[in-house]
């Protein structure tokens, strides 16, 4: 094998681990926070996108148009939290439904306003040559939005004052409720952050991922295996395991063919499950 | 009892019945249009009810009895479609062989998930996870077996209807026939389901969903019975999917997708889970909603009206149509629980209790002895056992005391088999029992009570009793019989059929002591026993634990000083995980070292 | 308020022996109304009402309007075994007209031949359908690889790569890649197949950089494959090799595609919206009268267009709207003067024989037809599938079976 081939396929599988924890981290952040599983973070993730379209077709740069859509995801998310979310704390399955039912409403009321097929943004044409192998850098760029997004979340988390009462909330309750944390209020911010970052995925993803009402499908499967693979230590065991069942897939995925990608992906989230029944991370001392 | 009481006690037996008779009545009516779709609806339904045995009933939400589903179809088509010409008759090869095969891949994903004893979270997507690698398989998996061309996603067709008589002249019956073949064969299924899950195996099953670990405690295999139950849904569902390829005559993979599999818990839900029925009303309401809706009214929006519908109902019907009905039959009924405060006094009878743990003696073996030997249990930084080495045997009660976080319960569940430690052993009547399994140390005679009451609170206070007195003489009279003694000697004859949940706290610390008691345990492992007693009942609690030590071995963790005083026993100090002093219990109120650890001071230490 | 009296008299005539019920034809429409294929069942239902609107201005069938029974298959393949059985019992519907994927032509195929009525397929597909119900007015994959390789060939040269959907669709047309590359003296240097839910195109990118291949045969399915195209073109590959397709803008994936990845690719089909014919040209106005100009037409709703025409002209032929005449009628050498040109029904295999063209991505986001191929020959179709000779066949034939 060249060594131009192997450091194109280590850089390219790297970014794909990348675009798999973008799309992940909003799914990890509500679910190690709320410990609510959003079977619709895959829609939330099609809302940003088709809200980045939508701008964007109005002469809006795209730069502009991601935090018009990370707003946009957030404001239907902290609705989504207060009508639905709320009245289900507890009922982790009852949950999963719940959301599982808004995505299919989500994607047909998609279909109904955007009809099926919309024209995409495109991909900024510049390319990284390895050797005698050319790389699209839009796709690379992605490993530092990932490096740069997981910064963000773990100093939100660690670092502000809304991070350590959501910590808090969720780790014991009772007492942040004693010392005067509203923990609804908080879930509700936690919640609207998640559906932010996934529309911030959406977007930001946009010209790799045409905008389409069934986006979200494709990768909700794989961002909601890499969460639960993850276990309580979401951030850190997020990212570990977006880079080894991501990065596996893609390395599987370039060496043999693509389906066997897509296998390798589900028999080593089987196999992890099996050896860490509830996630990799189930010991660690670590808290985010 | 009167009418409507005995009708809702078998309700579950008697609407199914009539709803059988009904369909096939109808049958006889409704054109074959209508038949050949509400065969559809029966067939899912059958679906739901196998992932009900599992959701409903087991606790586990399974989104892989599509997988299953699948799976039986596929197989039971592909025997089908080789075997018919032998027989004529499609069913007899079908059904047998699908049923087989769902619950024989059950099976195998089972073991996985229980015997590796995954959370429930990591359960339900392993299942998922196994649903979708079929998927994405079976799409491009093509294959030649026999006559039957398995061909990707083109599916799998010309597979035989459904044919009941026999020889070469049998045909395959048309629409209506096969409506009342397909709820002849789901009335069957459910029927069957329905008789195992009232029988000590579902009363099992469902003591598991409610608090496994309690069920392992009292010396059921939970794992076995889980896995048994995964299989028996298993086979339910590959019953459902031969079912299904005679009747659509074909298969596809889309059989193994997403939204399929989705749609079995929404059956189940609608319905109402743990009912059973519920799944086949649920497949019904979805398939009529969706029939009428999307079936002539060309752009319906079913799946967003599915959408909205499925949000709703988790929020506002939480146990489906079959729970809201019940619940309001419910009101009508006389409250049995209303019993729950007319409780009267515990009395301990020394006699009766020694009569069962002789008796229990004579089935067990005499009473043994616990030992452990540098016991090691450590969480993070955190070392709340720190080789303990100490031996206890029958005769008189041990008590282990100290302070909060000393490591006294910790130790408890690493003797129980609750934490697994990361050295050291423990032995159980000299044999050793570190690696073992719960409940395995509940076989070899170990009793366990923590120190949250554990009872199972759907059932009622003698079923309760009942399942500790079945798991260890495995006969249902003489189970009926211990726990009928125990009842009375807690004062709580008149609570039989109070549901346990209804208990006050410390009417529960009773019943989870009885049952205890109805184990008659060699070795006996009580976690503040005491804590919420009057001192009546603690003076009787101290007379029971006397008991129970001179017949077994007993370890009692307690804070109440008095308490431990009148148990009269040996008692030992622990302090952060380590034997601190022992002796018994007026040296140690004199040790001020003792003392000092109890107030937190430094002096003496 | 004549053609209502005529028909009323037509009718009144015909209930004297088969029942008033039947005084209008019938025909069954089954398309994914809603859903992940809508993309294409929209297009093709539409097609289906144009189609009888135009017949019925013309005359009707057998001098009555003809009466469309609608079903939303909702892209679920139950549904489609469902309604094929609601139409057919409940409706008596005289045609079938229905199905996108293989699989729900597979799964209704059975409930058509047990009904024996005729059954139209309009998409294009991998081929090799065979029984007398059915009928397919799409392009199958060899009579469109067979144009499409030996010109792609000739303008870039002999190295092949192939990247194809992983099911049947897919793995048929990499056969027929294979075989006509052999004829063609050109050489399939590398393949990968994907699943269908794939979104991470990186590693296919860089095999396809390591094998050197003169063109790629890229097929990918709905809208989210397109991500490939992007990925190619922001690669910089597009200018070194070629791509060519057989279903890119099926599914109108060149509205989807940026103007820069989409500018130069290759699609070929038997139809696209700028054909030049009167036919189309009719076609067209009838169509964005209707439904308006966006999105484009595609290829799908050519095929049920030229269906119902084929199934009406057939009834008319036979007079009667029965299913064994019209059939027989079907099978009588039939043409019809198509939005895609000449088309003719093969009595043999039930397959159209009908242009295939080949057009290049433009960059608004449309095509430009650079070469058409007249009178192309569903040959596999017609070499496997007799149905004149031998009736009784009822067979999806593979080549990889063979």
């Amino acid at each position: 094998m060249e060594l131009d081939y192997l450091a194109t396929v280590l850089l390219s599988s790297l970014s794909s681990a990348s675009i798999l924890l973008i799309a992940t981290i909003g799914l990890a952040v509500v679910f190690g926070l709320m410990g609510v599983i959003n079977l619709a973070h895959g829609e939330f993730l099609m809302i940003g996108a088709y809200t980045a379209l939508t701008v964007t077709q109005h002469g809006v740069p795209f730069i502009l148009a991601i935090p018009v859509a990370v707003l946009a995801t957030m404001a239907i998310g902290a609705l989504v939290e207060v009508l639905i979310i709320r009245r289900l704390y507890g009922r982790l399955f009852d949950t999963m439904l719940a959301t599982w039912g808004l995505s299919i409403a989500f994607y047909q009321l998609a279909v109904l306003i955007f009809g099926t097929v919309s024209p995409g943004i495109g991909m900024p044409q510049f390319s990284l040559r390895i050797g005698g192998y050319s790389l699209a850098g839009y796709p690379l760029l992605m490993i530092g939005v990932a490096a740069l997004t997981g910064a963000f979340v773990y100093f939100l988390m660690t670092r502000t004052v809304y991070g350590m009462k959501a910590r808090a909330a969720i780790q014991v309750p009772e007492m942040a409720q004693a010392i005067g944390i509203e923990s609804s209020r908080i879930n509700t911010l936690t919640f609207s952050i998640g559906c932010g970052l996934a529309g911030f995925a959406g977007a930001v993803l946009l010209p790799i991922v045409p905008a389409t009402p069934s986006m979200g499908f494709a990768f909700v499967v794989k961002a909601f295996l890499t969460v639960v693979v993850a276990g309580p230590v979401t951030l850190t065991g997020s990212t570990l395991a977006a880079i080894g069942l991501g990065g596996g897939a893609s390395i599987t995925a370039s060496f043999l063919t693509s389906v066997s990608g897509d296998v390798f992906f589900f028999l080593v989230t089987a196999l992890l499950l099996w050896l860490y029944p509830v996630g990799i991370t189930a010991r660690w001392q670590r808290k985010m | 009892m009167s009418l409507s009481e005995k009708l809702h006690r078998s309700a579950g037996l008697v609407f199914p019945a009539l709803a059988t008779l009904a369909a096939l009545a109808a049958a006889a009516v409704i054109d074959p249009y209508l038949a050949y779709v509400a065969t559809s609806w029966v067939i899912f339904g059958l679906l739901g009810l196998s992932l009900d045995l599992v959701w409903g009933r087991g606790g586990l939400l399974s989104l892989g009895q599509t997988a299953f589903y699948g799976l039986g179809g596929y197989f039971g088509s592909v025997v089908a479609i080789n075997m018919v010409t032998l027989t004529g008759n499609s069913l007899i090869w079908s059904l047998p062989a699908g049923a087989a095969f769902g619950a024989l891949s059950a099976a195998l994903l089972g073991w996985i998930i229980f015997f590796a004893r995954m959370g429930p979270l990591q359960a339900t997507i392993l299942s998922y996870t196994f649903t979708l690698l079929l998927w994405s398989v079976s799409q491009s998996f093509s294959m030649n077996v026999g006559d039957a061309a398995i061909g990707g996603d083109n599916g799998l067709s010309g597979i035989p209807g459904v044919v009941v008589g026999f020889g070469t002249a049998a045909e395959a019956l048309g629409p209506t026939e096969v409506f009342v073949v397909a709820v002849l064969i789901a009335a069957a299924a459910y029927f069957l389901c329905s008789w195992l899950m009232r029988g000590t195996f579902g009363r099992v099953i469902d003591c598991i969903r409610i608090d496994a670990q309690k069920t392992e405690l009292l010396g059921y295999d939970v794992r076995r019975y889980q896995l048994a139950n995964f299989a028996v849904a298993g086979a339910v569902a590959g019953l459902a999917g031969a079912l299904f390829g005679a009747w659509a005559n074909y298969i596809n993979p889309t059989i193994f997708s997403v939204q399929e599999a989705m749609l079995v818990p929404i059956y189940v839900l609608v319905g109402g889970l743990g009912t059973l029925a519920g799944a086949f009303v649920g497949a019904i309401v979805i398939g009529a909603l969706s029939f009428y809706l999307g079936g002539g009214a060309v752009g319906g929006q079913t799946t967003l009206i599915l959408g909205v519908v499925l949000i709703l109902l988790v929020l506002f019907l939480r146990n489906g149509l079959l729970g809201a009905l019940d619940a309001l039959w419910r009101r009508t009924l006389p409250d049995h629980n209303a019993a729950a405060r007319e409780t009267g006094s515990v009395a301990i009878d020394p006699t009766v209790l020694e009569g069962i743990l002789v008796e229990a003696t004579g089935r067990a073996g005499p009473a043994k002895s616990l030992a452990t030997s540098d016991l090691y249990k450590r969480f993070g930084g955190v070392i709340p056992v720190d080789k303990v080495t100490r031996e206890f045997n029958p005769g008189r009660p041990y008590s282990l005391i100290g302070p909060n976080g000393a490591g006294k319960s910790s130790y408890l569940k690493a003797c129980a088999g609750i934490y697994q430690p990361e050295a050291g052993s423990v032995l159980i009547g000299g044999t050793d029992v570190t690696g073992a399994a719960v409940v395995e140390r509940a076989r070899q005679g170990m009793g366990v009570k923590n120190q949250k009451p554990q009872v199972f609170g759907e059932l009622t206070v003698l079923d309760n009793l009942w399942m500790a007195a079945f798991s260890r003489t495995r006969d249902k009279a003489a189970a009926a019989a211990i726990s009928h003694k125990i009842l009375s000697m807690l004062g709580m004859e008149r609570q039989a059929a109070v549901q346990a949940s209804a208990l006050s706290h410390g009417q529960q610390q009773w019943l989870d002591i009885g049952m205890v008691l109805c184990l008659a345990p060699r070795v006996v492992l009580l976690d503040e026993p005491a804590a919420g007693m009057t001192n009546e009942e603690t003076c009787e609690l101290s007379v029971l634990v006397r008991t129970l030590a001179r017949h077994a071995t007993a370890i009692v963790v307690e804070h109440d000083m008095e308490f431990v005083r009148t148990l009269e026993g040996h008692v030992t100090v622990l302090h952060q995980g380590k034997v601190f002093a022992e002796g018994d219990i007026a040296a140690l109120r004199g040790d001020d070292r003792v003392l000092d650890i109890y107030l937190g001071r430094r002096e003496h230490v | 308020m004549r053609r209502f009296h005529s028909a009323l008299a037509l009718s009144t005539a015909l209930a004297l022996f088969s029942g008033a019920a039947s005084a209008q034809t019938k025909i069954g429409a089954i398309f994914d109304l809603t859903g992940g294929l809508n993309i294409y069942g929209i297009q093709q239902d539409n097609a289906l009402k144009l189609a009888v609107e135009d017949v019925n201005a013309k005359g009707g069938v057998l001098g009555s309007p003809v009466e469309v029974v609608s079903y939303d298959a909702q892209s679920e393949l139950s549904k489609y075994t469902q309604y094929a059985n609601t139409a057919i019992l409940k409706d008596q519907v005289k045609a079938l007209f229905a199905g996108l994927t293989s699989s729900s032509r597979e799964a209704m195929r059975p409930i058509v031949r047990k009904a024996k009525i005729p059954y139209f397929y309009g998409s294009l597909y991998e081929g090799g359908a065979c029984d007398k119900e059915t009928f397919v007015t799409g392009s199958s994959a060899s009579q469109q690889l067979s144009v499409l390789i030996e010109w792609a060939v000739k303008k870039y040269g002999k190295k092949i790569y192939i990247m194809a959907p992983d099911y049947n669709f897919g793995t048929i047309s990499a056969h027929w890649i294979k075989e006509y590359a052999k004829k063609a003296g050109a050489e399939v240097v590398g393949e990968d197949f994907l699943a269908l839910t794939v979104t991470d195109y990186a590693p296919t990118i860089q095999k396809i950089q390591a094998a050197k291949p003169d063109f790629v045969v890229a097929l990918p399915v709905g809208a989210n494959q397109t991500g490939f195209l992007e990925q190619f073109a922001a690669a910089g590959l597009k200018d070194r090799i070629g791509v060519v397709s057989t279903n890119y803008g099926s599914g109108n994936q060149q509205v989807v595609v940026s103007p820069q990845a989409g500018k130069g690719l290759i699609a070929s089909q038997g139809y696209f919206q700028p054909v030049e014919n009167a036919a189309n040209a009719d076609f067209v106005k009838l169509w964005t009268a209707k439904y308006g100009a966006e999105p484009p037409i595609v290829s799908e709703a050519v095929d049920i267009w030229n269906a119902v025409h084929l199934w009406a002209a057939a009834a008319n032929k036979a007079g009667s709207a029965d299913a064994q005449p019209v059939i027989s009628a079907l099978e009588s050498g039939l043409t019809f003067e198509a939005p895609n040109g000449t088309v003719k029904l093969e009595p043999g295999s039930h397959h159209l024989r009908q242009n295939i063209y080949i057009a290049e991505g433009n960059d608004k986001h449309g095509f430009n037809i650079i070469e058409t191929f007249s009178d192309v020959a569903p040959s596999y179709e017609n070499e496997k599938c007799d149905l004149v000779a031998n009736p009784a066949l009822a067979e999806h034939f593979t080549p990889e079976s063979q």
